[in-house]
């Protein structure tokens, strides 16, 4: 009697070493298959990882490129889509108003920003021109990191706003994305010709002073540059001084949200928004795009899953003789469950382990890629979040779905599959 | 507990008293280690679980009475079909037929849940198969030893156990081999240990000699009566093979699930 409860302590102890050991046994007896099994549980891991780090990246990139521009605050007109740029630019006035902004005390700096698709080329022929967005700010800056070249910076003059502005560009300087530059085969110092259709395009000159991928990482597509004055100038939108949005700066003292605030209650016409809120609502935007990454995300974790429960039903099934006779035996349901389970387990731990060791691997080859297909640096990013769902994924789904398919096989693991 | 001191042989003492307090049957049913009374079974009926099916019942017994006492050894024999491993699977508790009574040392089985008579198989009752049905992944000495790990008995104890009954079947020097190492016979010789590793009360072999040559069949054969005679354990053998059944202590002849004539 006084080793009853000594027993009971070593019991599962015992058991659950001995179902370890068989578990172990089981899958050093067929190493293919263990490899296998292994390589699907990782093939599910990377899926998850490699998804959930794309739709990271792609977040976080939005919200980088917002804060490289560094703007407290944007203000636009509905609809704005970077990717449409070639429609309209919804907010005239911009100079005006960015006049008027910069003149509050709790804004520092205000300055437009326009988006246009251009035609560029360094031969005036229509047929040699190429179609690319266009950017126009007012300056160019350090963040730029130019390959070659340097920036430009608009005249004061040329923002003058008592007096009719010139309809002809001001500075004619343009800045090229690399890829653009070797499209065309031009260098800093070359004369290239940029108009919004083919036929405006030869009448205006234009000279590349610096090569760059700033704003083609933003936008995520080959981008070019100029002063946005010299854009208005060959979209002819100068007379209405038509931009993208209005970026401003607020004061050190003042708060963003209230200043953001009391500026949409000014300008009813426009949508105020800080910075984080702008990264919401560009997302928000994008109703596909995030359904798309919801909907990969959770294939993923759905084929994941049915992968990992296809492998153990499919193991369990395959050891069902085996099972049956250690049912004969004597053996629990729940004790056969167990090693089914532990193979779940080791197959989880292990191929979660390779996973993860090739999710950076992998994630680093996809960067490449995506930087040499659409300038977009790191947008595949892993964190520690993502090593978690991922290990999480093969080690819960793989042991849980390998105990309830040793549960099921224990159930049907009966004399008959003894028989003949 | 299990006493892992037993081997083929066993002493008196552990064959009987030590063993009633696992039962509840009653001084009268003592001297019959299994008893069948009036047992029939319909595979395809809902008690039988093991078919489903459109009203596709089969009758695999039909009335069989027989009991068996311990240290004797009775043979099943019939042709396919006639309800010999029907018997066996029923004594086993690997199926509860659909009428009458078995009685396992004194309890009967058909009153027992599923659970109930894993643990009176795990306990009392030691199946040989025809094609042995070892864990190809596992030694020898593992085999043996699997039974042992319901009962929570320590790794060391088992190996010692599983050592020492693979040595009494003649196989001390194949503990480690696993059973594609081993032939024909040394397979069954590892079936038979592995089911006296509980010290069982009841053997039931079903075909035990169906996949050997007629020399390796009747060592172990040899095996298999020493276990229920020196052991007094309750042996029962099915065959077809009138060969096998000449080391039985009586033959229960099978046909289309009734016993033809009882011999003893």
């Amino acid at each position: 009697m006084t080793r009853a409860p000594l027993a009971l302590v070593l019991l599962p102890l015992v058991r659950t070493r001995a179902i370890l050991g068989i578990a172990v046994a089981q899958l050093r007896r067929s190493p293919g298959r263990t490899v296998l099994a292994v390589l699907s549980v990782a093939l599910a891991v990377l899926a998850v990882t490699l998804l959930a780090s794309l739709g990271a990246g792609v977040v976080a990139t939005g919200e980088e490129g917002l804060d490289n521009a560094n703007r407290d605050i944007w203000i636009s007109s509905d609809p704005v889509d970077p990717d449409a740029s070639g429609t309209e630019n919804p907010i005239v006035g911009a100079h005006g108003t960015a006049a008027e902004l910069t003149q509050r005390d709790d804004v520092t700096s205000a300055s437009p920003l326009a988006l246009q698709d251009v035609y560029v080329g360094t031969d005036p022929d229509p047929a040699e021109l190429q179609r690319h967005p266009a950017i126009g700010v007012q300056e160019t800056h350090d963040g730029f990191d130019f390959r070659a070249g340097g920036g430009f910076e608009t005249p004061e003059s040329a923002y003058e706003t008592d007096q009719p502005r010139s309809d002809d560009p001001v500075t004619n300087e343009i800045v090229l994305d690399p890829r653009v530059a070797d499209e065309l085969d031009a260098e800093v110092g070359d004369t290239v010709y940029v108009g919004t259709s083919r036929q405006t395009a030869p009448e205006y000159e234009f000279t590349v002073v610096g090569v760059s991928d700033y704003y083609s990482q933003y936008l995520g597509s080959e981008t070019v540059t100029m002063p946005l004055v010299d854009l208005q100038a060959v979209a002819g939108t100068t007379g209405t001084d038509r931009a993208t949005f209005l970026t401003a700066d607020v004061a050190d003292d003042a708060d963003r949200e209230a200043v953001a605030a009391d500026l949409d209650e000014s300008y009813p016409e426009y949508d105020v928004r800080t910075s984080d809120e702008q990264v919401e609502a560009m997302i928000g935007e994008r109703p596909l795009v995030v359904a798309s990454g919801a909907t990969l995300v959770g294939l993923a974790v759905v084929g994941g899953v049915v992968l990992t429960v296809n492998l153990f039903a499919l193991v369990a099934a395959q050891q069902r003789e085996e099972l049956a006779a250690l049912r004969a035996v004597g053996l629990s349901r729940r004790l056969l469950a167990g090693t089914v389970a532990a193979q779940g387990l080791v197959i989880g731990l292990l191929g979660g382990f390779v996973g993860i060791a090739a999710t950076p691997l992998l994630a680093s080859g996809l960067n490449r890629f995506a930087a040499s297909i659409a300038s977009f640096d790191g947008l595949v990013r892993t964190s520690t979040d993502v090593y978690v769902l991922g290990i999480a994924i093969a080690l819960v789904v793989g042991t849980v779905v390998a105990l309830v398919a040793g549960w099921r096989a224990g159930r049907y693991a009966t004399i008959d599959h003894l028989e003949g | 507990m299990i006493d892992l001191h037993l081997s083929l042989r066993r002493t008196a003492s552990t064959s009987g008293a030590t063993r009633a307090d696992d039962r509840d049957g009653s001084s009268e049913d003592s001297a019959a280690a299994v008893r069948l009374e009036a047992v029939g079974h319909e595979y395809g009926t809902d008690s039988g679980r093991l078919r489903s099916g459109p009203d596709s019942s089969v009758t695999a017994l039909e009335d069989v009475s027989l009991e068996i006492r311990p240290g004797e050894v009775v043979g099943l024999k019939g042709p396919s079909g006639s309800g010999k491993s029907t018997i066996l699977h029923s004594v086993a508790g690997l199926l509860v037929p659909t009428e009458g009574r078995v009685d396992v040392l004194g309890t009967d089985v058909t009153e027992l849940s599923a659970r109930e008579r894993t643990r009176l198989r795990r306990q009392h009752v030691g199946i040989v198969f025809q094609r042995f049905h070892l864990l190809p992944s596992l030694s020898s000495r593992a085999n043996v030893a699997l039974p042992l790990v319901q009962a929570g008995v320590p790794r060391s104890r088992r190996r010692r156990r599983a050592e020492s009954l693979l040595e009494e079947v003649g196989l001390g020097d194949r503990t480690t081999h696993l059973p594609g190492e081993l032939s024909g016979g040394e397979c069954q010789r590892v079936a038979i240990a592995r089911a006296l590793a509980t010290d069982p009360d009841v053997i039931v072999a079903d075909e035990p000699t169906g996949e050997l040559d007629t020399t390796t069949g009747a060592e172990v054969l040899d095996l298999l009566t020493d276990a229920g005679r020196d052991g007094d354990r309750a042996v029962l053998v099915a065959s077809h093979d009138d060969a096998t059944l000449e080391v039985a202590d009586r033959v229960i002849p099978l046909r289309d699930g009734r016993v033809v004539t009882d011999e003893r």
